[in-house]
């Protein structure tokens, strides 16, 4: 079980919380003119990035907040929470673990045993 | 009996005599003697019999790593496949033994043996296909699942365990030298600290082998006994023992399990298990290392066992498994076993080491010289013969020439592993030692760290330093412990995995994997059927498979697969060893939450008023709604929901709508918020009004209904379903807070706060009069669909006049701790006029008359307000609501989707049953086009006959023609498609 | 078997070569599991293409094939879903023959209980369009259960049991086994099976499929089938495809062996339970998703004390079982909780993934008709409904049961 920083409440137990899915999707406003493929997109389309990856979580058993968290999914550690409001923390302050679209971190997805 | 006087560390109470039966026969032990250590003592070796080839097996170790003395604790609800090695005996338990028919010397299953060389490696999956494939199920299948498994299943057992949860800044698992010297200069600093041992005497090492000599100057034991008491009196380290860290996962979290009925019979009302539940920051890894065996001809027989399990058979249990045994080694670390022997007044019958002669320790010469043993160096056993025990053993020595010895007891050392399961568990990465053959932890992922022959540090002389350097983050005490040891000790190993027989035959037989059977033949035919990856190689051969992972065993596999591919054992790897370290108990695990505790039960304020009253409940979600209130024990279901529907027409009836989610919604942009969230326009709505209205995903489907009661334009209260409470609130927060954050509005639950009563029928508005003769209930006063606030009492209500039956009613809220007091008024009232309190079977049946849906039950997630006929709670001029835009998809805008209709049977007499489908043919030919599925359907008492809702594809445009339903015996009625709407369709009772 | 007997085991053949890649192929299958070499063995068999291969980044069936629970059914509610798991369970009653390998089909039932009134009416649905649809499906009273699973506690439960769907012909199989028998006749028939190739990036020109960047190097190809399970986004994502799927752990544990116990498959939604016993004498138990996306195959222990609980209340023998291992896999989850098995925008590249938690059961089957699809560039009338395009217009094909329990 994770351990995440809720940034109001501080660090939690990962069973206060819910996961949220990707962070920073923008909702169109709802006006017509956006093509059905472009709303199918809102609708059932969401990153699923092994490496670096933007999501949300509320705290659903503690202050009900929703806010952001960087973690990598190749390993689980979660690098950053914040605010919903807050910017978003650039790519680069954050470090991809794998190389390729599918590789392997070196260490840290429990995935193999023996050091490459 | 073979108890020694002499030993001090033994933790048997000689005074203590204790009995226990091992299949069938009486046994006599001492208090603090396990199973095994009891079994050796009466010079019992034959425990069980093999998995696949029943051959006769006996007590391999000492420890957790057993995988042959696995036996059936009858006294304890007939657990299976416990270890005799680790569970302690109590006076009256009684053991059985595992796998055998019908008796541990004769059994039946031993003629697999004979037809042994075709059960290789993978053999089911090349055969037991013919002749026919029905054979695979009527034939090979059962008799394969006959011989599965080792116990026999065990009795029903409710557990008695419960769940502790820790938070720590620092977790040392294992409370041997290391542990103990770690938590020693730990004591009193900044740390809250777990120190967690598995066994119930910690020291480990210290009491399991007599390798040491002196501590600081002490004897082993007392410097133990003063360490321990040290840390006792210390203000920041707990001790747990009999505790088992099975599982490190991330982050920074162990599981524990610790046993709380350690050499006595567990209690039936006292815990028996408790499971921790740790965080910490930091884990420290001393749980030592564990000895591993050698692969040759027979290996397996009983009177077999590791070096050091032999020793701690000595040092532990004061039990000698044999008095003149054979030891057979390849590494240093077996010295201390010899020393051992030669302490109680014994000496080995024979010591061959396959080292050559330069590598061996000039000590271990001295001491062999002395005692006149039999020495062969550079030599190597064959391999083993004997019949349900060990009687020669083949011996080639440095000239390559043949000897037997006669012998009813080898003892066998391959070399030690560090104990790596609860470092890899926690995803730190191991890399192969080429000096000490043997995987060492490397990289640590999470805060880990290892000390001692955990980490691969097996110099005892040499822990301070580690400690002192490993541990300086912790600001700890500096150590400059004295250790002497008895055997000097300088970890010296040749490289050696298997023997080859002599002369191999089809029979012959060299075990990599004591549990499952698998035999060094089976990997060598595993690598040439092209399964060379180490994970194949487990799969196929299921090797490391067993209950014990392979704990004495596995890296001699990897050792033989790398020297049979020519790579380097880096290269070949390691399969994952997966949490648990040793079998967890399904009860511990469940700890108490099962059967009461399993999920809360949720009642509304009145619940014990329909308990009273005689309710039939029904579970919908956690809450427990009453179903149907029989008039008395003979009243089916069936004839109370006929009568309480007939009775709500005719007279008056009340529900218990208090499930039912309720939110308030304030602030300045309430409005504009709710008219986002619902397909509905609330916007020109006047405060004091409601309106029904629907909640849409964003794939346009419909989620939830309720009633939006308007207070004002920055006051709202809606109403969900009862399952879709939490849901609803989640996802307008989810709106609030993350899409619409410039919107002023806050959303709130009072459910649990307020009681709803929906009473309706003909009477009730006489009754409403009488028992709230202040307010005034006509027409004109207090329309359909508003609501009014009054004062009641001490307390405030909300009265909203609306009803789901179809009968005029209307919906009261009332603060929680006071509904009681209106329910009773209402039935004081009530029962002049005929009022009766009915459940949601009846509600179901009234609503379905007139037309109304049950999210949940006549929509699933793929039906639109359009598919509904609801088209008039979407606000034509919205710009925008959650779903809006799904509503014009290619799909979506069909005309001939799946539609609510109503359906009758044309033969008054037949019956509809729900969940039949509508078809056009009478005969069923499958597969069988089906138009729809019939969503709800009742026997209408105002009818008289059945009808039903269904959803049906171009349902709007088959109102009025003809069709078919089918029946659960797979015939079919013919139906009639109609409006959906069996009464009052033109609400002139709902609102009169 | 005798005659290697006699001599020691020595002589098999090996299952499988172990090739390098070649410089083009007819088709290539990116993804080793059970589903891909399937894919590929069809494409020799039934399509005559002869230069196939499938390359895989691990072991083959080391993914989802190598870690699931075994349970195979076809009592899906609609026509499309019911018409795939049943052309797999076919295919799957004469696996063994048709591969001459023993994949261990089981045919030993799986139920689905009903713990609550809204269960009943979803069961007795879902019975009655498998019926209409020639599947076999019965529904069990609370009494028949308990012959069929004397062990179930049906009555002291926070949630009882109702009553069950019951699909005589539905079971369990080796996992392993699927895998290796497709690996081993798709070898034979000439496909080069490559392990230890990762797949860096499909590339593609002029809305063409160019091939496979590989780290073998790379490999042209006329056409390329993604069935990498939960990596199958992210390749996706090297072309330009997004695709509406996310990768979460799914978790499973088996317990030590014991003595036949249970002898049919018993699974509960409701209370997030599922079981069968393996031949081995294991049982083998399923747990659900953990809901965050990871790629490690490790969740929560949460999620096993979830399962755990309620195993121990519906069966109360197994109080005194104990849990020998556990582990888990990457399952790619799809909104509606069913496949897609589809041409894409890219000519030439096709997709078969989105199978969530419950792509075992349609191995064979659907790695037939995605090799269909791939060999006729057109999908098979089986796998029309599954297609990318359903999310754009919206006919989905919702398998996750009905929504929101109402009142």
């Amino acid at each position: 079980m994770l351990i995440i920083e809720c940034p109001y409440c501080g660090r939690r137990d990962q069973s206060e919380f819910s996961n949220g899915g990707e962070a920073h999707v923008k909702r169109p406003d709802g006006s017509s003119e956006i093509s059905d493929r472009e709303w199918s997109e809102y609708v059932f389309v969401r990153s699923n990035t092994k490496g670096i990856f933007y999501e949300r979580w509320v705290h659903s058993h503690g202050c009900r907040k929703w806010f952001n968290c960087v973690r990598d999914t190749s390993t689980d550690e979660i690098l950053k929470t914040y605010r919903i409001d807050d910017t978003r923390p650039k790519l680069k302050d954050f470090k991809n673990l794998v190389d390729t679209p599918s590789g392997e971190p070196e260490l840290g997805s429990g995935n193999f045993t023996v050091k490459k | 009996m073979k108890e020694l006087k002499t030993n001090s560390s033994s933790f048997v109470n000689f005074n203590q005599k204790i009995s226990f039966l091992f299949d069938g026969k009486k046994i006599f032990g001492f208090k603090g003697d396990t199973i095994a250590s009891a079994l050796l003592r009466n010079n019992i070796n034959l425990v069980g019999r093999s998995f696949k080839y029943h051959r006769p097996r006996g007590i391999y170790t000492c420890g957790i790593e057993e995988p042959n003395a696995l036996v059936q604790i009858i006294s304890e609800y007939s657990e299976p496949n416990t270890r005799a090695t680790i569970k302690k005996i109590y006076e009256g338990m009684e053991v059985e033994s595992q796998n055998r028919w019908p008796s541990l010397d004769n059994d039946i299953g031993s003629i697999n043996s004979l037809f042994s060389p075709l059960f290789s490696a993978g053999f089911y999956y090349k055969t037991f296909m013919g002749p026919h494939k029905s054979f695979w199920k009527k034939i090979y299948e059962p008799i394969i699942r006959r011989a599965a498994g080792l116990g026999k299943p065990p009795k029903e057992f409710r557990a008695l365990s419960s769940h502790l949860h820790h938070n720590v800044d620092i977790v040392i698992v294992g409370a041997g030298l290391n542990g103990l010297l770690a938590a020693k200069s730990l004591i009193n600093t900044n740390h809250d600290i777990l120190l967690v041992d598995f066994d119930n005497h910690l020291g480990g090492i210290i009491n399991n082998s007599a390798k040491i000599s002196s501590i600081d100057n002490q004897s082993p034991q007392e410097w133990v006994k003063s360490t321990v008491e040290a840390i006792e009196k210390s203000k920041n380290i707990k001790i747990l023992k009999n505790t088992l860290v099975t599982t490190y996962n991330y982050i920074n979290h162990l599981i524990a399990v610790e046993d709380k009925h350690v050499g006595s019979r567990p209690s039936e009302n006292k815990v028996n298990n408790i499971l921790h539940k740790i965080r910490t920051d930091h884990v420290i890894l001393c749980n030592g290392h564990i000895e591993r065996f050698l692969s040759f001809q027979n290996n397996d027989l009983p009177g077999i066992m590791l070096a050091s399990s032999f020793e701690k058979y000595i040092c532990r249990y004061g039990t000698l498994p044999s008095k003149e045994p054979v030891i057979f080694s390849n590494n240093s670390n077996s010295n201390s076993l010899i020393y051992s022997i030669i302490n109680q007044g014994y000496k080995p019958k024979a010591y061959i080491d396959s080292r050559s002669g330069e590598n061996i320790e000039p000590e271990l010469f001295d001491l062999i010289r002395k005692h006149d043993i039999p020495l062969y160096t550079n030599s190597q056993i064959k391999g083993v013969s004997g019949g349900k025990r060990i009687e020669k053993i083949l011996i080639e020595d440095s000239t390559g020439g043949l000897s037997e010895i006669h012998s009813d007891f080898l003892c066998v050392s391959g070399g030690i592993n560090p104990d790596v399961h609860l470092f890899t568990q926690s995803k730190g990465l191991l890399d192969w030692d080429e000096k000490d053959l043997t995987y060492k932890p490397s990289k640590p992922f999470q805060p880990t760290i290892t000390l001692g022959s955990a980490s691969g540090q097996f110099n005892l002389e040499k822990v301070s330093d580690e400690i002192n350097e490993k541990l300086k983050i912790f600001k700890n005490k500096v150590l400059d412990t004295q250790i002497v040891l008895n055997t000097k000790e300088s970890y010296q190993i040749e490289k050696l995995w298997e023997i080859s027989p002599h002369k191999s035959s089809m029979w012959s037989k060299s075990f990599i994997d004591l549990q499952n059977d698998v035999t060094t033949k089976d990997i060598r035919q595993a690598i040439s059927e092209g399964f060379d990856r180490i994970e194949h190689l487990k799969r196929y051969t299921t090797n490391s498979m067993g209950t014990d992972q392979g704990k004495i065993s596995s890296i001699n596999a990897l050792g033989i697969v790398s020297d049979l591919l020519d790579k380097k054992v880096n290269e070949v790897g390691t399969t994952i060893y997966r949490p648990p370290y040793a079998p967890l108990s399904f009860a511990a695990i469940a700890g108490r939450n099962s059967y009461e505790f399993y999920d809360p039960e949720r009642k509304s304020p009145i619940h014990q008023w329909h308990i009273d009253n005689g309710a039939i409940f029904e579970d919908v979600g956690q809450w427990k709604r009453p179903w149907y209130f029989p008039l008395n024990s003979s009243e089916s279901m069936h004839d109370a929901v006929q009568r309480e529907s007939k009775n709500v027409r005719e007279f008056a009836g009340v529900l218990d709508g208090s499930t039912l989610g309720k939110i308030e919604i304030k602030g300045k942009d309430a409005l504009s918020f709710m008219n986002l969230i619902y397909t509905n326009s609330f916007s020109k709505m006047k405060p004091g009004s409601a309106r029904y209205a629907l909640m849409l995903g964003e794939d346009g489907m419909v989620k939830d209904d309720g009633i939006i009661s308007k207070i004002s334009e920055e006051h709202f209260i809606a109403t969900t379903t009862t399952g879709g409470a939490a849901t609803v609130l989640g996802c307008m927060e989810e709106y609030a807070q993350t899409e619409w954050p410039n919107l002023n509005v806050y959303m709130n639950s009072i459910t649990e706060q307020f009681a709803t009563f929906n009473i309706s029928g003909p009477k009730t508005r006489e009754i409403m009069n009488k028992v709230f003769p202040e307010i005034d209930f006509s027409n004109d006063a207090f329309p359909f669909m508003t609501f009014q606030f009054h004062n009641y009492q001490d307390t405030q209500i909300r009265i909203l006049r609306a009803s789901f039956t179809g009968e005029m009613g209307y919906e009261i809220y009332i603060p929680s701790k006071n509904a009681a007091k209106i329910w009773d008024q209402l039935h004081s009232f009530g029962k002049d006029f005929g009022l009766i309190p009915y459940g949601t079977e009846t509600m179901h049946l009234l609503r379905a008359e007139k037309g109304y849906i049950i999210i949940g039950q006549d929509t699933d997630g793929s039906i639109t307000p359009i598919d509904l006929g609801l088209n008039w709670t979407i606000g034509k001029t919205k710009q925008d609501f959650l779903g809006k835009r799904s509503l014009t998809r290619t799909d979506t805008i069909r005309t001939d989707r799946k539609q609510l209709v109503g359906i009758t049977p044309s033969n008054k007499e037949d019956q509809l049953t729900e969940g039949q489908h509508i078809i056009l043919n009478q005969t069923i030919k499958t597969p069988t086009p089906m138009l729809g599925h019939i969503t709800s359907s009742y026997q209408s008492p105002t009818l008289g006959h059945s009808f039903g809702l269904a959803v049906i594809k171009d349902g709007h445009s088959l109102i009025g023609t003809k069709a078919f339903a089918s029946t659960p015996d797979q015939k079919t009625i013919p139906i009639e498609i109609v409006k959906p709407v069996f009464y009052d369709e033109e609400n002139k009772r709902l609102v009169s | 078997m005798a005659k290697n007997a006699f001599n020691g085991h020595k002589d098999w053949p090996k299952m499988w070569r172990s090739p390098e890649p070649r410089e083009f192929y007819d088709a290539i299958i990116i993804g080793g599991g059970g589903h891909g070499l399937g894919t590929a063995y069809y494409l020799a068999k039934e399509h005559g293409l002869k230069n196939i291969a499938v390359i895989e980044k691990g072991w083959l069936g080391g993914g989802n094939t190598g870690r699931n629970t075994t349970i195979i059914r076809s009592n899906y509610l609609w026509d499309d879903s019911a018409h795939l798991y049943e052309h797999s369970l076919k295919l799957w009653e004469n696996l063994s023959s048709d591969l001459n390998y023993n994949v261990m089909f089981s045919q030993r039932g799986v139920m689905n209980l009903a713990h609550n009134e809204h269960d009943i009416k979803e069961i007795k649905r879902r019975i009655s369009a498998n019926n209409l649809n020639g599947i076999d499906s019965l529904w069990l009273s609370k009494e028949e259960i308990q012959k069929k699973v004397p062990i179930m506690n049906t009555d002291n439960l926070r949630y009882p049991v109702l009553g069950a769907s019951y699909q005589p012909r539905g079971g369990t199989a080796r996992h392993d086994a699927i895998a290796w028998g497709f690996a081993m006749r798709a070898d034979e028939m000439g496909v080069d099976i490559i392990q230890n190739c990762e797949a860096l990036q499909i590339k593609t020109k002029n809305g063409k499929i160019e091939g496979v960047e590989t780290s073998k190097g790379f490999i042209r190809a006329n056409k390329v089938g993604v069935v990498a399970s939960g990596h199958s986004s992210v390749l996706a994502e090297t072309a330009g495809i997004r695709l509406p799927l996310q990768s979460k752990p799914l978790q499973a544990l088996v317990s030590e062996p014991i003595k036949p116990i249970i002898d049919t498959v018993v699974m509960s939604s409701a209370v997030h339970a599922y079981v069968s016993q393996s031949d081995k004498g294991e049982l083998v138990i399923g747990a659900g998703t953990d809901s965050y996306n990871s790629f490690t195959q490790r969740g929560g222990f949460d999620i096993i004390e979830e399962t755990i609980r309620a195993m121990v209340e519906l069966y109360p023998v197994f109080g005194k079982m104990k849990m020998l291992r556990q582990w888990g896999g990457i399952v790619d989850i799809c909104p509606d909780a069913s496949p897609i098995i589809s041409k894409s925008d890219i000519e030439g590249l096709f997709f078969n993934c989105g199978w969530g938690t419950g792509g075992f059961k349609a191995t064979p089957g659907s790695a037939n008709v995605f090799a269909h699809t791939i060999a006729k560039n057109e999908p098979h009338q089986i796998n029309a409904a599954f297609s990318l395009e359903r999310f754009v217009s919206g006919k989905l094909v919702d398998e996750h049961g009905a929504a929101a329990v109402a009142h």
